[in-house]
């Protein structure tokens, strides 16, 4: 039994490994002999395929981990795409810098002054010692006067960096800064109405989504949907950094999307707002009359995926060399299935950054497999809705379910292939214990 | 005991009338705890059969096995003598029985008629449902028992009595021969209690056996044919009414003399600066039609060591009282708080924390654990945030806090790894109250803090409770079991549809007092204010 159970916790890992090996039997050769799908320029490849998806996923995760949903990313990765290609190719006051400047304003005040009370409350904790008893409280002038100052000084600094560059085009570090930061607004503003008005995660992203293509139409404008980025010819040449390898072998896309989520998984495992985000999935009432305060760490679950989106969307234009407003269409799904197939429940409280990795893999790794056999791309769509359905299937139902269910069904072969006499009874005992956690009244 | 088995054994064999109902030798366990252990149990037709026992004795799981609820058990159970094996309630309805369950499983958006027939429309062309059949067959069933009561009415404009004689109809609509009523009084006020009784008695000339489940002896006494005592999964006895009194049962329930220590509490007047004050106090909450009052014009103040009871029947506004103190409603909160004598403004859970303010929730799997969690993690969750360091979690301090609590408490349990879903009733609560006072509250609202739970464990919370007082907390109980009241509270504030309607002191409280304060005045008085 503990094969049975090792096996069922790692069963993540066995989906990643059983695709792989298939990758690896079925893979065609080159003239040479050598295994074209094991070739690191191969796997390097895919890695540089699934970052998109894989940034996405990342968010997706922690918000689908509170319970929520969000579907906007694709449409906000379109907007930021967008405003990505016209900031880098299009001088002067473009709808772009207008969305773009009064969003890294806002982030840099929220994020300046979070960061300086975060600082001061530390400083406060050790000062004081580890207190159980109240609250930490800081006066006025350090938890509001001070905060907001810096709040204030950034969004200016920052203001003053990128304005001069408006008046040509900008460059890799103004657009880096832009661009997240119109997703992280987006996002930001996915969670408010979410937790303000208290409504479906499902019903305001969905609107989200719709409304951000709008605006991301009409931030490129209605001629010329497609902005191209050439560059060295339209657009700065640094940009190319953003496609190019490191150290000659790992694509740069790649580098993000690991950093992210190794960075998140982190910031999930270690912090006391990983806990809350698990917290507030689990049971959501139970975390708010605990004293978590369930809005706020919703609100930044949404924002950050907004920010990731905005991330996505920048190695997106360096890819592709465009930004389109329909850069991202279905990518949300892609997203949420990754996850899923990653063991993270949709009922929200349970899963994990690894499974999403795992899950953005599988994924990535299927459509290499796939693609490395020209098989056709609509049969590759019917295949992937496959996978998804069987790997969810067997993450929710666990090895020994399944195996004492088939024993159930075939009772008289399984106790043939049983040694002993003491199968059939564990069997009933497995069966019986579905109904702990009951009430004795 | 030996000569107790035996006279049952005789009554049952020269009774004329063969049991409609016999459950034998039936043991339910959850897990490793035994839930039952080999009880029997039968009922006649027309006869009022009462079944007692503390919480935990095993009465609502044998309800459950005989309504078709739980369908793994060992044991037999008999209908007319043959033995069946209900597979699901629906099993359990074709053969005439029906259950009245503790809480109310009512759909509250639907109208009375909709709610006795739910699942049982009566069709037209068998495809859409016959509103009007429905009307009519509800109309008539309510008229036969005597409920007076539009069944077209939204079951969520009734009040909570109202709302009991909706299951009874509904229960009645299968034509059940058997009915099973777990705890039908508990929201009742005394008027709605005798009309219940009436309506009980009446089934019983009309051939139906009744089991009925109370904690209330003197109910059990003025209605009940015959008794039956389960203790901690065990039957007693079974004996007929004019065999025994109030005290023999008592005396069977209990088992033990609960050597429950006069404690010495202190007089009121020692109590002089109170740390939490409340002046009308009012809470309204959004519903369908705007804001609906659920509170108003409460008063009290309370001081350091202090235990403060509110009594009241189910719905009557007790727990929105410490909603309204907590922060925990969305509700638009009314009056003033005052804590130490600065006034205050609480809207959110966290601001009751940063005055000392905690508060333990009535229903602790929907509202007070994360089952799947550990101990540690439900233990230290409001406190992760604050033990941190530069934003990592002290993993540490939040074991120690586990830990802590583990000991003080007596939670039992095979680590603070354990998670909190599989830890029995009383043990979870132990959780729940760990994780309130980790937080080191000056004072603590505890609601329906025994709810479910074993007798022993119940007794080690109520040392709890005045260990708690004696250092100083400050401590509000709500609780809907009078002996707990009045054996906890030193004063007694007693609610009445959303009013205060006394505060009495310990030496003045006595459970007919409290049932007095209790009663909602009666609809007629409504029905004319809603007029004027």
């Amino acid at each position: 039994m503990t094969v049975m159970k090792l096996v069922s916790r790692t069963k993540l890992y066995w989906g990643l490994i059983a695709i792989f090996l298939i990758g690896i039997i079925w893979s065609p050769l080159t003239s040479s002999g050598k295994n074209i799908f094991l070739s690191s320029g191969n796997l390097l490849d895919v890695l540089r395929q699934v970052s998109t998806t894989g940034l996405i996923a990342t968010g997706m995760t922690a918000v689908i981990i509170t319970g929520g949903i969000d579907l906007s990313v694709g449409s906000l990765m379109a907007i930021c795409s967008v405003v990505c290609a016209m900031l880098l190719t299009v001088p002067g006051e473009t709808p772009a810098l207008m969305l773009g400047v009064p969003s890294v304003l806002l982030s840099a005040l929220v994020i300046g002054a979070w960061v300086m009370r975060f600082v001061f409350l530390n400083l406060e904790k050790s000062r004081t010692g580890i207190s159980h008893s109240r609250d930490l409280t800081l006066d006025r002038v350090r938890g509001v006067y001070i905060p907001a100052l810096v709040g204030i000084v950034l969004g200016a600094v920052l203001l003053f960096y990128l304005l001069p560059q408006s008046e040509s085009k900008f460059g890799v570090l103004g657009v880096l800064l832009v661009v997240p930061a119109v997703g992280l607004l987006f996002g930001a503003i996915n969670g408010i109405v979410i937790v303000a008005g208290r409504l479906q995660p499902f019903i305001v992203t969905l609107a989200m989504m719709v409304t951000a293509l709008g605006i991301a139409r009409l931030t490129a404008g209605q001629n010329n949907a497609v902005l191209p980025v050439y560059t060295g010819s339209n657009a700065t040449a640094d940009f190319d950094i953003l496609r190019s390898l490191v150290f000659g072998i790992i694509p740069m896309p790649g580098i993000f999307f690991l950093v992210a989520i190794i960075l998140y998984a982190v910031v999930l495992n270690l912090t006391p707002f990983g806990r809350f985000v698990y917290a507030i999935g689990g049971n959501e009432e139970a975390a708010r009359l605990s004293g978590i305060e369930s809005g706020k760490i919703k609100i930044v679950t949404y924002a950050i995926s907004g920010l990731l989106a905005g991330i996505a969307a920048i190695l997106y234009v360096a890819q592709y060399r465009q930004g389109k407003p329909d850069a991202g269409a279905g990518l949300e799904l892609d997203a949420i299935a990754a996850v899923v197939i990653g063991g993270t429940s949709l009922m929200g409280g349970r899963g994990s950054l690894a499974g999403t990795f795992c899950g953005v893999l599988i994924f990535g790794l299927l459509s290499n497999i796939l693609q490395l056999h020209n098989i056709n791309s609509n049969l590759q769509l019917v295949l992937k809705g496959l996978i998804i359905v069987g790997t969810v299937l067997v993450q929710e139902r666990n090895a020994r379910e399944i195996l004492a269910r088939f024993r159930l069904v075939f009772p008289r072969r399984a106790r043939s292939e049983a040694s002993g006499e003491e199968r059939p009874r564990k069997e009933t005992m497995s069966l019986n214990t579905g109904g702990n956690g009951n009430e004795t009244s | 005991m030996q000569e107790e088995v035996k006279t049952s054994r005789t009554r049952a064999g020269s009774r004329v009338t063969t049991p409609i109902l016999e459950a034998i030798d039936v043991s339910k366990s959850f897990g490793a705890i035994l839930a039952l252990d080999g009880v029997r149990f039968d009922l006649c037709p027309g006869e009022i059969h009462a079944l007692m026992g503390e919480n935990g004795a095993g009465k609502s799981t044998l309800m459950k096995i005989l309504s078709g609820v739980y369908a793994d058990y060992e044991g037999r159970v008999l209908v007319d003598e043959v033995p069946v094996q209900f597979e699901g309630v629906r099993d359990a309805e074709a053969a005439g029985v029906a259950i009245i369950h503790q809480e109310l499983n009512l759909v509250p958006e639907l109208s009375v008629a909709d709610n006795i027939f739910l699942g049982r429309e009566p069709l037209i062309a068998g495809m859409f449902v016959d509103r009007r059949k429905g009307v009519q067959a509800a109309r008539q069933l309510l008229g036969r028992l005597g409920i007076e009561l539009d069944p077209e009415a939204r079951v969520s404009s009734l009040r909570i009595g109202e709302q009991q004689l909706v299951e009874i109809a509904k229960a009645l609509s299968i034509n059940a021969r058997i009915l099973i009523m777990d705890e039908p009084t508990s929201a009742l006020s005394p008027g709605e209690c005798n009309r219940l009784f009436a309506i009980i008695r009446q089934l019983s000339l009309e051939g139906v056996g009744i089991i009925y489940i109370s904690h209330r002896i003197d109910e059990v006494m003025q209605l009940s044919d015959r008794v039956t005592v389960f203790r901690d999964g065990r039957h007693i006895w079974t004996r007929p009414m004019a065999e025994i009194d109030e005290s023999i049962v008592i005396a069977a329930m209990v088992g033990r003399n609960l050597s429950r220590s006069d404690v010495a509490r202190p007089t009121v007047s020692t109590f002089n600066t109170a740390v939490l004050s409340v002046r009308d106090l009012a809470l309204s909450v959004a519903d369908r039609r705007g804001f609906k009052q659920v509170l108003s014009g409460v008063s009290f103040d309370l001081a350091p060591g202090e235990i403060l009871g509110i009594g009241g029947l189910l719905g009557a506004g007790r727990t929105e009282i410490l909603q309204a103190i907590s922060g925990a409603t969305r509700g638009e909160v009314g009056g003033r708080i005052q804590v130490d004598g600065r006034p205050v403004t609480i809207r959110t859970p966290v601001d009751a924390r940063r005055l000392g303010i905690s508060f333990l929730t009535e229903d602790r799997k929907t509202q007070g654990l994360h089952l799947a969690d550990t101990i540690t993690d439900n233990v230290s969750l409001p406190l992760v945030g604050r033990i941190a360091r530069f934003g990592i979690r002290n993993t540490q301090a939040e074991r120690a806090l586990a830990v802590d609590a583990v000991r003080k408490l007596g939670i039992r349990a095979s680590g603070i790894a354990q998670a909190a879903g599989t830890l029995s009733g009383g043990n979870q609560q132990k959780v729940v109250i760990g994780k309130c006072l980790a937080t080191d509250p000056r004072i603590l609202l505890l609601d329906e803090p025994t709810r479910g739970i074993d007798v022993g464990a119940k007794s080690e919370i109520y040392d709890l409770i005045f260990h708690l007082a004696e250092s100083g907390m400050a401590i509000i109980v709500v609780s809907s079991e009078m002996p707990e009241l009045l054996y906890l509270a030193d004063r007694i504030l007693v609610m009445s549809e959303g009013r205060q309607t006394g505060l009495i002191h310990r030496s003045a409280a006595t459970e007919e007092r409290i049932m007095q304060l209790a009663a909602p005045r009666s609809q007629k008085t409504q029905h004319e204010e809603a007029v004027a």
